[in-house]
C-alpha cells in the first residue's frame, strides 16, 4: 500500500454511501448472490456428470435422469423403503441394546472412581477394534442374519455412548456435588439427583455419535454379508446396494441406495437432536 | 517436567490395575472356553496366542498389517493434502465456504462404506480400492475440524495482530494456522480412525490382501484362532496409530492441553 | 490476639485450624496455619485477604467440605465432620442447578435433603414461595438459571440457602461476579434479607469472604484480616457502625477510616500476593 493511501479503518469514514451502515456480518451481498453461489457448485456438477453420461457410449454409466427414474421405481415398488426399514430396525434394536448397557456403566465409571480405573482397560482395549473388524467373528457366532448385524451394530454404538457418558458424568461442575452435599442429600441420591441431569448433555452427544457409527455400521455389516452370503441374507440396504452391484448392475440403483443412507443419516441426526432438545428443556438455544 | 515425574512415579499404579483387569478377562474367557468346549467357536485364549506367534513367526500377520497401514498412511496423505488446505480456506473465506459447503453437507452423510459398491464398479479389487475409500473417510473428519479450528480462532488474537500492522497474509500464516493447530490436531485423530474403520470394511470386501482380507480369508477356513489374532492386530494398530498422532500433536502444539493430548 | 478470638459461648470455634496440601512429593503446601476464631450467634463476621490466602480454605473447612489437618473446628460444641444443611454455603459461581427452574433449585435441599422430612408437600411449596418473595425473585420461579441475570442468579442462590433454614450461612465471596452496581444493591439486598434490624439472638450467623474492604466494612460486625499464605489471623477489627446500615452509613467518615485501617494491614500481603 502506497503512503498517499488512506489507512484501512477508513473505509468506514461517513463520507462512504450506505454501504459503511450495513453490518459486516452478511458482507455486501444479498440473499439472491448467498443462494447462487451455495447452489452453484453441486447444480454445476449435476451438469457436467449429466453431460458426461449423456455423452458416453456405455449403458451401464450412470447419468443424473436415469438416477431419479431409478429412484422413482425403486420408491415405488416398496424395495428401497422396505429396505431401509429392515435396516432401521436392526440400528434401532442395536442401539437400545448398546443405550442400555452404556449409559448405567457410564454413570457408574464417572461417579465412583474404582469402577472407572477397572472397567476403562477393557473398553480402551477394544475401542480401537471397528465394528466391521468384528463382522467375520459375529457371522462365525451368530450366521449371516439378523443377529449379527444387531451385535455389530450394538458393539459400534456402545462405545461413543459410553465414553461420552463417562466424561459428562466426570465433567459435572463439582461445586453443583457441594452444593447437594451442603444441602445434605445423601451421597447416592446425589447420582440420580445431580449427576444424571447434569450428564445428560454429554450422553447426548453420545448417542447422536452412536447413531451416526451404528447407521454406518450396519450399511457395512449388510454390504459384507451380502457379498459373503452371495446375495442372500437378509434385506437391508447395504444388502441390496451388493445386489446392485453384484448382480444386477444397476449403477443408477446403487447411487439412488447411496443417496437413500445419506438422507437416512441427516433425519436420524435430526430426530436425535429434536429428541435431545425436548428432553432438556433448561439448554440455553 | 514436574508433570511427567509425578506421573511416572504413581504410573506403575494404573499399570497394576490394567494388568489385573485383562488377566481377569482372560481368565475368564479361559473358563467360557472350556465350557462351550467348541474350538471353532471359541477357541481358547492360549489357542489364540499360539496362531499369533505362528503368524509372526512366518512374518504374515506383519505382512497384511503393513498392507494396511501404507495404505492408511497414503490416505491420510492424500485426505490431509486436500483437506486442510480447503479447510483453511473455507474457515476463513465466507464466500468459499458458501460454495463448497453444500457439497460438502450433501456428501458428508454418505460414508464412506456406502461408496463401497460403486467404487469396487470403478476400480474393481485392488489397491486402489481401499486407498480411495480410506481417502474419502478420513477426508470429512479432517476437513470440519479444519474449517472448526479456523473458525475458533480468538477474533481478538487476529484484531491484536491487526493493530500491530501485521500484514494479511503473515496473520494467516503466523496466528490463524498456529492457533487453529490443536483443533487440527482433534481432526487429524478423528481422521485417522475414521481412516481405519474404513480400511477393515474395505479390505473386507474389496482388495487381495491386508488385516481385513486376512481376517475374512480365514473365517471362510474356519480358523477361529487366526482370525481373532487379525482382530487382535487391528486393535493394536488403531490404538498406536492414535497414540502416533497425539504425540504428533504434543510435539507440534506443546502449547495446547485438550482433546489432542 | 488469643482473649479477644476466644468466647466462651460461641456458635462457632476454630481453635488452632491448619491446612496442608500435598503436591506430589514436593514439601507440603500450607493454605491455613495457627488459625484460631470464635463467631458469636447471630454476628454477621467477614474474613477479607489478599488472594490465595486460604480464606476459601477456611471456609470450606467450616462447611465440613474439608478436613483440618491440624487444630478443632466446632458447632455449638459439637465437632463439624461433614457438610449438611444446618450449614448453609453460598458459592463463588451461584451453583444452580442448570436442569431445574428457581422454584426447582429452591425447593431442592428439602426434596432431597433432610431439611425436608416432616413437612408436606403443601408446606415445602409454601416455604419454597416465601423464600422466593424475601429474596424479592417472585415472577421468575419458572425460568431457568440461564434466563438469569447474575442479580437474579444470586437471589436465587440465597433463596436456596434460606429455604433449608440454616443456623449457619457460610458464603465465599457471592458478589464477586457482580458488576459494582449489582454488588452495592445485593449488599443492601443481603442485610435485608439477613434481618440486620433483628437482635442477635434471633438472626443467622453469617460468615462471609470477600475481596472488597468496602464490602466488608459495610456488612461485618467483625472483620478478620488474613495474611497472605500460609493464611494466619492476623488481626480482628470491631465495626461498631450503626444498624441498619445504608447508603448514608457508606458515606461516613467512619466507614472510610475503617477501610483506611484495613487496607493498610492488608496492603503488604496483598502487595506479596502478586508477585508470588
Amino acid at each position: 500500500m502506497s503512503a498517499a493511501e488512506p489507512p484501512q479503518g477508513a473505509n468506514c469514514a461517513p463520507a462512504g454511501g450506505s454501504a459503511a451502515a450495513k453490518p459486516r456480518a452478511w458482507g455486501d451481498h444479498t440473499i439472491a448472490v448467498r443462494v447462487a453461489r451455495g447452489l452453484g457448485l453441486p447444480l454445476l456438477l449435476l451438469a457436467l456428470w449429466q453431460a458426461w453420461g449423456s455423452a458416453s457410449h456405455n449403458p451401464r454409466m450412470p447419468v443424473p435422469t436415469h438416477v431419479v427414474t431409478a429412484a422413482v421405481d425403486l420408491l415405488r415398488s416398496g424395495e428401497l423403503p422396505l429396505a431401509i426399514v429392515q435396516s432401521l430396525s436392526r440400528v434401532f434394536a442395536g442401539f437400545a441394546v448398546a443405550a442400555v448397557i452404556a449409559i448405567p456403566l457410564g454413570l457408574s465409571m464417572g461417579a465412583f472412581r474404582s469402577v472407572e480405573r477397572n472397567v476403562d482397560p477393557l473398553v480402551e482395549s477394544f475401542r480401537p477394534i471397528a465394528a466391521i473388524a468384528i463382522l467375520p467373528l459375529a457371522i462365525l457366532w451368530l450366521g449371516t442374519g439378523t443377529g449379527a448385524a444387531v451385535m455389530i451394530v450394538a458393539y459400534a454404538a456402545f462405545f461413543p455412548i459410553v465414553i461420552n457418558t463417562v466424561a459428562g458424568a466426570k465433567g459435572v461442575n463439582a461445586t453443583l456435588l457441594r452444593a447437594a452435599a451442603t444441602m445434605g442429600v445423601p451421597r447416592l441420591r446425589t447420582i440420580r439427583t445431580v449427576i444424571v441431569p447434569a450428564a445428560l448433555p454429554a450422553i447426548g452427544v453420545g448417542l447422536r455419535i452412536a447413531m451416526g457409527v451404528a447407521w454406518t455400521a450396519i450399511v457395512a455389516a449388510e454390504l459384507a454379508v451380502g457379498a459373503k452370503a452371495g446375495g442372500g441374507g437378509s434385506g437391508g440396504i447395504g444388502q441390496m446396494m451388493f445386489v446392485f452391484y453384484a448382480y444386477s448392475i444397476e449403477l443408477n440403483r446403487i447411487i439412488v441406495c447411496m443417496i437413500a443412507v445419506g438422507l437416512v443419516a441427516l433425519v436420524l441426526d435430526r430426530l436425535l437432536r429434536i429428541g435431545m432438545r425436548l428432553l432438556m428443556p433448561w439448554t440455553a438455544p | 517436567m514436574s508433570n511427567g515425574v509425578r506421573i511416572a512415579s504413581a504410573g506403575y499404579r494404573p499399570a497394576l490395575i490394567y494388568l489385573r483387569t485383562m488377566l481377569a478377562f482372560f481368565v475368564v474367557w479361559a473358563l467360557v472356553a472350556i465350557v462351550t468346549a467348541n474350538s471353532i467357536l471359541l477357541p481358547s485364549p492360549l489357542a489364540v496366542a499360539r496362531a499369533m506367534l505362528d503368524l509372526a513367526r512366518d512374518l504374515e500377520l506383519f505382512l497384511h498389517a503393513g498392507i494396511s497401514l501404507g495404505r492408511m498412511v497414503v490416505s491420510l496423505a492424500i485426505g490431509s493434502l486436500l483437506a486442510i488446505p480447503l479447510g483453511l480456506a473455507m474457515g476463513l473465506s465466507r464466500a468459499l465456504d458458501e460454495v463448497f459447503d453444500p457439497l460438502v453437507e450433501i456428501l458428508r452423510p454418505i460414508s464412506g462404506i456406502a461408496w463401497i459398491p460403486l467404487a469396487l464398479f470403478i476400480f474393481g479389487i485392488g489397491n486402489a480400492l481401499p486407498v480411495f475409500i480410506m481417502t474419502y473417510a478420513g477426508f470429512f473428519p479432517i476437513l470440519l475440524g479444519t474449517i472448526a479450528g479456523v473458525r475458533s480462532v480468538d477474533r481478538r488474537l487476529i484484531d491484536a495482530a491487526r493493530t500491530m500492522g501485521v500484514p494479511q497474509r503473515t496473520i494467516v500464516t503466523r496466528v490463524v494456522v498456529p492457533a487453529a493447530l490443536p483443533s487440527l490436531m482433534v481432526a487429524l485423530r478423528l481422521g485417522v480412525a475414521s481412516s481405519w474403520t474404513a480400511v477393515v470394511a474395505a479390505e473386507l470386501i474389496g482388495a487381495p490382501s491386508g488385516l481385513g482380507y486376512a481376517v475374512e480369508w480365514y473365517r471362510e477356513l474356519l480358523a477361529t484362532p487366526q482370525v481373532m489374532s487379525f482382530i487382535a492386530m487391528i486393535g493394536v494398530l488403531g490404538y498406536l496409530g492414535d497414540l502416533g498422532v497425539r504425540a504428533l500433536g504434543r510435539r507440534l502444539t506443546p502449547w495446547a492441553h485438550d482433546a489432542a493430548r | 490476639m488469643t482473649g479477644a478470638t476466644q468466647d466462651a459461648g460461641a456458635k462457632l470455634r476454630l481453635a488452632h485450624v491448619a491446612k496442608h496440601f500435598d503436591v506430589g512429593g514436593a514439601k507440603p503446601t500450607i493454605a491455613v496455619d495457627d488459625f484460631t476464631l470464635d463467631i458469636a450467634q447471630g454476628e454477621f463476621l467477614v474474613i477479607v485477604g489478599p488472594s490465595g490466602c486460604g480464606k476459601t480454605t477456611v471456609l470450606n473447612i467450616l462447611a465440613g467440605l474439608d478436613r483440618p489437618s491440624g487444630g478443632s473446628v466446632t458447632l455449638d460444641g459439637h465437632e463439624i465432620t461433614g457438610p449438611g444443611p444446618a450449614r448453609g454455603v453460598m458459592f463463588q459461581d451461584y451453583a444452580l442447578f442448570p436442569w431445574q427452574t428457581v422454584r426447582g433449585n429452591v425447593g431442592f435441599g428439602l426434596k432431597y435433603g433432610p431439611s425436608g422430612s416432616g413437612l408436606s408437600t403443601d408446606a415445602r411449596a409454601r416455604r419454597v414461595q416465601d423464600c422466593i418473595d424475601l429474596v424479592g425473585l417472585n415472577g421468575a420461579e419458572d425460568k431457568y438459571p440461564h434466563q438469569l441475570s447474575g442479580g437474579m442468579r444470586q437471589r436465587a442462590a440465597l433463596a436456596r440457602l434460606m429455604a433449608n433454614e440454616p443456623e449457619v450461612l457460610l458464603m465465599d465471596e457471592p458478589l464477586a461476579a457482580l458488576d459494582a452496581q449489582t454488588r452495592l444493591i445485593l449488599q443492601d439486598e443481603l442485610l435485608r434479607i439477613w434481618g440486620q434490624d433483628r437482635p442477635a439472638a434471633k438472626r443467622r450467623t453469617v460468615v462471609f469472604i470477600t475481596h472488597a474492604i468496602d464490602e466488608a466494612v459495610f456488612l461485618a460486625d467483625r472483620v478478620a484480616v488474613m495474611t497472605t499464605r500460609p493464611g494466619r489471623l492476623k488481626a480482628l477489627i470491631d465495626v461498631p457502625l450503626p444498624r441498619p446500615r445504608n447508603d448514608a452509613t457508606r458515606a461516613s467518615a467512619e466507614f472510610q477510616a475503617l477501610s483506611q485501617h484495613i487496607w493498610s494491614l492488608i496492603r503488604d500481603e496483598a502487595y506479596r500476593a502478586t508477585v508470588t
